[in-house]
């Protein structure tokens, strides 16, 4: 195991997980000293039935002082603003936000404004200008994979200046995230799939990347192993409930696990392909999982053997030769995308070209993929990358990907004398 | 009686003149390569005009301040942080930090990823900047003591490594 010199590790999010962990919720507003809490979602996620199923849960045991779904898809300041003054008007005291990132992001902006008694979000913005702690924020994840639930950021677009705010503060964080099946049990199987797969690039990548720790490590292969039990069975049986439960308890692991190691180029060049093509997230983690550690092998062979126990089980851990694993954990990867394409009747790409929009038009052409690379330099998460990567690395990298070709390895180890 | 000069814990004059020098050499460096070195060019023409960069330990320094001139040149315009608006800010969090980066025992990406950097700015700008500071340190340093310091090295041009890295060294010295 790799012990680094220094690392750090924090979570601080109150779990509560199960099949009926909604049934919690009162009791959990009352030791915060709350009873008044604004319900924050978004347009799809009452239309899937899913705030009527919190609303059922509650019965009579709390007053819901009022429900907001006008959150857009992209977080937006003015929305903030907007929702901060419901707040207060109906005079809440906590917050339930149910959905996804976005809807968080909104209700951690909200929760800023109203805890902060201020009108102005951009003096809160960077890190550490939080100073206290903030109103109570529970957070319900509803699909199984950004782990957001268990991140500190939020970012909120101000669309009229053009421009994105971000806030990092521990006090970000919500104070409790209910994890309960009822909540991914109707997301359709590509989601599922797609979502997945974000939560296994996320604990992959923390494993692999520079920021890694024993505790992160220990989260990011727990979630693997989950992912890859339970996920087949759940695309099989999407009723399947204990799946359901495993892949979101996979999610929240995998997001404690890059939340405390960070993620790299899988992560820079699929925000690159999101923001250029608008393709969604977990289908550009699926298709460029595999790229990322083929393009780090070189760097980090020993970790990438490391995953194959969680990725593959014991059994074929132990027949496979130390210096096949990386290749081994690789493969598996690959193959647990073929079968999930298989099983979602080639709903689940596999590899860029194979995208297509509702017209039938590929959704990644060719052609974007420089303007794609360009955006990738921009990213952050290249930081934590272990290879170095320029212009013509992120190229070849999506070309293969957009093929859906291995990489050659050779190339890589090459650049590197 | 006899008189005591003072000096006072944890300043650490020498290690406070290396570094300030370490910088003064990067910036200076950081001046030249732009403008003999096309991918450093590049990367600087791709910041906003009169962008400013830094690089320096927290709180009382050295720094190092870069930035693009009226003409959009790259300058080197010295260590004090107060002299001018800084757009992006990489600080480390003590002078004992940037002292382990630049005795090249840790690499700015192993520095980064154990928390030890603050940035403050944009984030494609701080991707650029650290590319231009990874050439810069290829310019400098030789082969053996780069390699600790940045993920890769690069795989140049011989006209790079010799006439590229003269003209630099040349140019860093007189400071033009
Ligand atoms: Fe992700």
């Amino acid at each position: 195991m790799y012990i680094p010199e220094y690392y750090e590790f924090c979570c601080r999010v109150n779990m509560v997980a199960g099949h009926d962990a909604l049934e919690k919720i009162p009791e959990l507003l009352v030791s915060m000293g709350a009873s008044n809490p604004m319900v924050l979602t978004d347009k799809g996620v009452r239309a899937a039935g899913l705030v009527d199923i919190l609303i059922t849960a509650m019965a009579d045991k709390l007053c819901i002082k009022t429900i907001e779904d006008e959150v857009p898809p992209d977080s937006d300041l003015k929305v903030v603003n907007r929702l901060a003054g419901v707040y207060r008007e109906k005079g809440c005291d906590a917050i339930i936000a149910i959905g996804g990132g976005s809807v968080l992001d909104t209700a951690k902006g909200i929760n800023i404004l109203v805890s902060e008694n201020s009108d102005d979000l951009l003096q809160f913005t960077g890190a550490g200008a939080l100073k206290r702690k903030l109103k109570p924020l529970i957070a319900i994840p509803t699909t199984a994979g950004t782990g957001s639930e268990v991140t500190i950021a939020a970012v909120i677009a101000d669309h009229e200046k053009n421009r994105k705010m971000i806030f990092g503060s521990y006090f970000l964080l919500p104070d409790v995230a209910i994890i309960d099946s009822r909540m991914t049990l109707t997301l359709p199987v590509h989601i599922t799939a797609a979502t997945a797969m974000d939560a296994m690039a996320h604990a992959v990548e923390s494993f692999v990347m520079l920021s890694k720790n024993p505790l992160s490590d220990a989260h990011a292969t727990e979630a693997i192993g989950l992912i890859c039990r339970h996920l087949p069975r759940v695309i099989q049986d999407p009723q399947d409930k204990e799946g359901r439960l495993a892949l979101a308890t996979a999610a929240t692991l995998a997001g404690i696990a890059f939340s405390n190691a960070t993620v790299g180029m899988v992560h820079a060049l699929g925000h690159s392909v999101g923001s250029v093509c608008h393709v969604p997230h977990g289908t550009c983690m699926a298709i460029l999982l595999p790229y990322g550690l083929e393009y780090n092998c070189h760097k980090v062979e020993e970790r990438i053997a490391d995953l194959l126990l969680p990725l593959a089980g014991a059994d074929l851990y132990t027949r496979t030769p130390q210096k096949d694993r990386a290749a081994a954990a690789i493969a598996c990867i690959r193959q647990l995308n073929r079968d999930l394409n298989q099983s979602t009747g080639g709903a689940h790409a596999v590899c860029f070209k194979d995208i297509k929009d509702r017209e039938g038009n590929l959704s990644v052409p060719e052609n974007s993929l420089p303007q794609i690379a360009q955006t990738a330099l921009g990213d952050g998460t290249l930081f934590y990358n272990p290879e170095d990567m320029d212009y013509d690395d992120c190229l070849r990298v999506l070309q293969a990907a957009w093929e859906g070709i291995p990489l050659n390895t050779r190339t890589s180890k090459e650049s590197q004398r | 009686m006899e008189t005591f000069v003072e000096i006072k814990p944890g300043r650490k004059p020498l290690q406070r003149i290396y570094l300030g020098t370490m910088l003064w050499f990067v910036g200076r460096a950081i001046q030249a390569a732009a403008r003999v070195d096309n991918q450093v060019k590049k990367e600087f023409q791709s910041m906003p005009p009169n962008y400013t960069f830094s690089l320096g330990a927290f709180p009382n320094g050295p720094y190092m301040v870069v930035g693009k001139n009226d003409r959009g040149k790259a300058t080197y315009l010295g260590g004090d942080l107060s002299k001018q608006p800084v757009d992006l800010e990489m600080t480390l969090k003590s002078m004992e930090h940037l002292f382990v980066l630049f005795t090249f025992r840790e690499s700015t990406p192993t520095a980064n990823s154990r928390d030890r950097m603050i940035v403050n700015g944009d984030v494609p700008q701080a991707c650029a900047a650290v590319r231009i500071l990874d050439i810069v340190q290829v310019y400098l340093l030789p082969k053996f003591i780069a390699r600790l310091a940045i993920k890769r090295y690069p795989k140049w041009s011989l006209k790079r490594h010799t006439l590229d890295r003269t003209l630099i060294l040349i140019r860093t010295l007189i400071g033009i």
